[in-house]
Order: structure tokens, then C-alpha cells, then sequence
């Protein structure tokens, strides 16, 4: 069956509008009960920003629950959110220290926003030492490290690996240059470097109690291009600079852009491959029905995160590190892919299985998202209005 | 000492990856109770840890006579440090392969072994023990700078302690059955950790000559 004849048949089995008007019903309620918590600003430059996001996030809910499509709506978001976080957070910097480089002084009073790539390099230092060696404040500030340990757990508990792909505000950097190119110019990847991350997992969190410093974030995260790092004052910071820049161009641009893949997600993230782990007592996971499926390895060839290979495809299941995009699903041509909730028959009323996972993951992304995209947007209204995008 | 013992622990995979499955067969064929296989890994153990000891202690004495009175020992170590960081780097990216050190000369030493009438458990330990694999190579460049014999031989024992965590669940043969999967893990492992020792060979390349 091709994609068009797919896509036929999905347009065929769309429910009436006003079904799905009704299920999205109580998600835009309590999208608007968010958005307007503290009340709405009489500043048109902040009420602007508000409206637009709560357009884009009620729109993109609709036709993702009215379609059947995830990947497609999820995707928009999902990359919609990496940039305007990188454009927020960038713009927050430079306002608040004017420069996108920490000094010793930000680190030593605890000024670092806490990020949920360094969360398992915490753990045994933390088990040890009673120390969280992370130079963040505990409580108080922007991004502090209680609220993102809660936010993870919360999301890990929800979703399994599938925050990768509903609530990590990095993935959708690499996922946006992976949808750059129509077809891949990279096809062939060892299978071997899949287990890359499980081994950058092992040596970080063994380098972090061993120098008791977040090494990973010190060395190897590519993201600190685009956010912060410490200022160039030693040969060390040089050859580490140099690393992370290389990092960021070559696994967030690069290869994303020549494979169609997220690699640094699925080749080397260390919070990816420990997040894996929680796939397993997560209640989500994708299935697919054998009887259905005639093995095109279609699901392998676009599957972001090399998440599938023949022998998983023979078992009925993904690899343990599925981030639940839900791009499989879309592109199988017989719908033998769906989202499964565990202990239930596989292929088993899959829409509503479907369901019970979108709201959660939908919510997470809304949670993490919403103020990076309405934060984004006041930006660019500000550089507009004043020509400035700080103020 | 928790240098050596994570040091081990970093690359205690490895140990199990291409020495379990030597040691596997060993105490599956003989099929003995869980406490006598505990046993013979005790002995297993025991040879190991004689042979890192007596690695350390020579290699700190080569460290010392040789190395210590030199200006630029800092830039000699430094690039000891390289090298072996770009071996443990091309082993663990797969550009070359390993045996266990009691794989290949087996047969040979296994005899020798009978005929010193040595423990069989406790001979291909210190045959392991004995191995040049590129993670113990790169303990050695550790041990081989400590300030005294002591402490070079503390290191080895952290050491051996890091990575016998992975050997104890081996008399429960089946524990390590997925040991296709850990492969490619362990080997990946060594390979970034190897990356680490480039950069520490690196700077103490550069801050060696910046001294001398």
C-alpha cells in the first residue's frame, strides 16, 4: 500500500470535528488556566506572545488528536520550542550578565540554571557526598535543581524515554536539521554505535564521582553552544571549547542534516541512554502486529532515534531506547504500529491507547514549552517594536 | 586509591566482556555447587590480583630508577599517557581486537601451570592478572609515577577491587548471558575513557614543557 493510499484511508477514518473538538476540549482549558495563572498582561507586547501561543498549542492538540498523526504535530512543537529556548534563554543571559560566558564568580555563587543532562552524573556523588556537584542553587532562582529533579521524575514516571521526544528542549535542535534534507545522504550507520551512549553513560558518571565535577557538562555537552559556558581563560576551558563546539556542529548539525536522524540523541546523549532504562517501568510503549506488519522496513528507515532493526521488528517491539515520537506510527503504510499500554493485547483499541498517552505526553511538552515559545515571542515583538531583542 | 578503584570500575566492563567468556566455560563445564565455584573464584582472584601486584611493583621500580631523576619526566609520562590513551581509543572504537591474555596462550601455559601444580582457578588468574590489555597499560602509566612502592601497589589493589566487581557474579553463569549486548558497550567505554586520558596526557605535555 503506498503513502498516498495511507494517507487516504487515515482521512477516511478521521472522526467528526466535534468528536475531536471534545476530546481537546479539557486539554485547551487547562492550557488557558495555565497560560493566564497570573492573570494576563494589559502589555500588548506580552498579550500578543500569549494569544499566539495558545493558538499554536490548541491548533497543533486538534489536529494531532483529529488527524491521527503524532510525529507531524508533535515535530512542529517539539522544534518550535528548541529554537525559541535557545532564543529566550541567550536573550535572558545577556540581559541578566551580559555575556553568554559563565565566570567563576556566576559558578561559585550558584548562579548555573540546572540542567536535566547532568541529572545522572548527580547520583552517586550525591549518594556519597551529600552533594549535588552542580555549581546551581538548590531552591531559589531560575531553573533551580529541586524543580528540574521534580519535573524529570514527573516525566519519567509519565512517559519513560518518551521525554526525549515530548519534553527535552535540546532534542528539538537536532530533530528541526534532521527534517532539512527530503532524503538521506548517510544511510549506513554500524550498529555498534548505538551502544555509544551506554558507554559515554558508564564513563561520565564514573569521571563525575571520580573529579566530583559534572564532567559531561565540563567536556563533551554539545548544547553549551547554545546556551552557556565558562569563559576562555586557560588551556583546559580552549581544548574544552573546542570539543563542545565541534560536538554541537557535527552531531546537532551535521549529521542530523546527512542522515535524517537525531544523532547526538540516539549515537551519544548519556541522559538519553539513562532514561532508556525507564522505558521499562514506564506503562507505554509502541507494538507492532506481527499480522499486519509485511516487514517493508519502512518504521527502520525513518526512525530517528535507530530505535528499530529487523530483529526488534521481528519481535513486535521497539529497542529499549524508543522515544515515543511516534514517527513509526505515521509512516507505516499497513498500521501495524501503534502506541500500547502495557498488559494489554497488542493492536487492542490502539486510538485509545493513543489517547491515553497524548495527554500526558502533550501536557509535558505544554509544561516545558509554553513560556520558551511565549518568552520567543516576546523577543521578537520586543525586536520589532525597539530594535533590541533585550531590554 | 578511589582514582585506581573507579579506574577499574570504568573498565571492569571490559574484563567481563573478553574474560568472562574464557572462565565461563571453565566453571560451567565442572559444574560444581555455587559455593564451591565461589571458592574457585576466590582463587581466580587471589592469581589475578598476584599478578597486578606484581605489575605495580614493577613497573613503580621502572617509574623510579629510570624515570624519577629526569627534567623532562613530566613530558615522558605525558606521552606515555598519549599513546596509550590513542591505543585504549583505537581498541575501543574497534579498530583492532583483543584476546584475553589465558585465551591465547592457553593451551601452553596451562600445562605449565599443571606441572608447578598450581590450582588451575589460581593459575589462569595471575595469567589474566598478567595480560597487557590497553586499561591495565594505562593503570601502569599511573602507578609508575607514585611517589612510593606503597602507594603504587594501594593503586593496583584499588584497582583490582574496581574491576573484580564485574567477576563476581560470574560463578551464576547465567547472569552474564546477554554478554553480545556488553560487548560493544565495554569496548565503547574503554574508547571514551580513553578520550579522557588524551586530554590529561595533552595537558601534561604542555604544562611539562611550560615547566621545564
Amino acid at each position: 500500500m503506498s503513502d498516498t493510499s495511507t494517507a487516504g484511508s487515515r482521512s477516511a477514518n478521521r472522526p467528526p470535528v466535534w468528536k475531536s473538538l471534545l476530546k481537546v476540549l479539557p486539554f485547551i482549558l487547562l492550557t488557558a488556566f495555565m497560560l493566564l495563572g497570573g492573570g494576563a498582561s494589559s502589555d500588548p507586547r506580552q498579550l500578543v506572545p500569549l494569544i499566539l501561543t495558545f493558538v499554536l498549542i490548541s491548533v497543533l492538540f486538534f489536529r494531532m488528536v483529529h488527524t491521527g498523526r503524532t510525529d507531524r504535530y508533535r515535530a512542529i512543537f517539539f522544534i518550535t520550542m528548541a529554537f525559541c529556548f535557545v532564543l529566550t534563554f541567550i536573550a535572558n543571559l545577556i540581559e541578566v550578565r551580559g555575556s553568554m560566558a559563565l565566570t567563576h564568580e556566576d559558578m561559585a555563587t550558584g548562579q548555573t540554571p540546572f540542567c536535566h543532562m547532568v541529572i545522572p552524573m548527580t547520583i552517586i556523588p550525591a549518594a556519597f557526598t551529600r552533594t549535588i556537584i552542580f555549581p546551581g542553587s538548590i531552591l531559589d532562582g531560575f531553573a533551580n535543581i529541586a524543580t528540574m529533579f521534580a519535573l524529570w521524575i514527573g516525566v519519567t514516571l509519565a512517559l519513560g524515554r518518551g521525554f526525549c521526544s515530548w519534553g527535552c528542549f535540546f532534542g528539538g535542535l537536532e530533530d528541526g536539521f534532521s527534517r532539512l534534507r527530503r532524503k538521506p545522504l548517510l544511510r549506513k550507520i554500524g550498529h555498534h554505535w548505538t551502544y555509544l551512549p551506554y558507554a559515554v553513560l558508564g564513563a561520565m558518571v564514573l569521571l563525575s564521582a571520580w573529579t566530583l565535577s559534572p564532567s559531561y557538562c565540563e567536556w563533551l555537552c554539545p548544547f553549551k553552544a547554545v546556551t552557556e559556558f565558562e569563559a576562555v581563560t586557560s588551556t583546559r576551558v580552549l581544548i574544552q571549547t573546542i570539543m563542545f563546539g565541534s560536538l554541537f556542529v557535527g552531531l546537532v548539525v551535521a549529521l542530523p542534516i546527512l542522515t535524517r536522524r537525531r544523532t547526538q540523541c540516539g549515537l551519544f546523549c548519556p541522559m538519553g541512554a539513562f532514561q532508556s532504562f525507564s522505558n521499562k517501568i514506564n506503562a507505554f510503549d509502541i507494538r507492532i502486529d506481527r499480522e499486519k506488519c509485511t516487514d517493508c522496513g519502512q518504521c527502520i528507515r525513518v526512525c530517528p532515534t535507530f530505535s528499530l532493526d529487523a530483529r526488534s521488528v521481528a519481535d513486535g517491539k521497539t529497542r529499549l531506547s524508543c522515544t515515543k515520537c511516534g514517527k513509526c506510527v505515521d509512516a507505516c503504510p499497513r498500521g501495524a504500529i501503534s502506541f500500547h499500554v502495557k498488559g494489554t493485547p497488542v493492536g487492542h483499541k490502539p486510538a485509545r491507547a493513543r489517547m491515553l498517552f497524548l495527554y500526558p505526553a502533550f501536557l509535558f511538552l505544554v509544561v516545558f514549552g509554553t513560556g520558551m515559545i511565549q518568552g520567543a515571542l516576546y523577543r521578537i515583538v520586543l525586536l520589532v517594536t525597539t530594535g533590541s531583542l533585550i531590554q | 586509591m578511589i582514582e585506581g578503584f573507579l579506574l577499574g570500575l570504568s573498565t571492569g566492563t571490559s574484563c567481563l566482556a573478553f574474560c568472562a567468556p574464557i572462565l565461563l566455560p571453565y566453571f560451567v563445564a565442572e559444574a560444581h555447587s555455587h559455593r564451591r565455584n565461589l571458592g574457585e573464584l576466590g582463587l581466580f582472584l587471589l592469581g589475578r590480583l598476584a599478578g597486578y601486584l606484581i605489575f605495580a611493583a614493577a613497573a613503580w621500580t621502572v617509574g623510579w630508577l629510570l624515570l624519577q631523576p629526569s627534567a623532562g619526566r613530566e613530558i615522558l609520562f605525558g606521552a606515555a599517557r598519549l599513546v596509550l590513551a590513542l591505543l585504549l581509543i583505537a581498541y575501543g572504537f574497534g579498530l583492532f581486537h583483543l584476546k584475553c591474555a589465558a585465551e591465547g596462550t592457553a593451551p601452553r601455559w596451562r600445562r605449565l601451570g599443571q606441572r608447578l601444580g598450581m590450582p588451575l582457578p589460581l593459575w589462569l588468574g595471575l595469567l589474566t592478572g598478567l595480560s597487557l590489555c590497553p586499561p591495565f597499560l594505562l593503570a601502569l602509566t599511573e602507578t609508575a609515577q607514585a611517589p612510593s612502592l606503597g602507594h603504587s601497589l594501594l593503586f593496583f589493589l584499588a584497582f583490582f577491587l574496581g574491576t573484580s566487581l564485574f567477576l563476581l557474579p560470574l560463578p551464576l553463569a547465567g547472569v552474564v548471558r546477554r554478554i553480545d549486548v556488553l560487548r560493544p558497550v565495554a569496548r565503547l567505554t574503554a574508547g571514551v575513557i580513553g578520550v579522557y586520558y588524551l586530554y590529561l596526557g595533552l595537558v601534561m605535555i604542555t604544562e611539562g614543557g611550560i615547566h621545564s
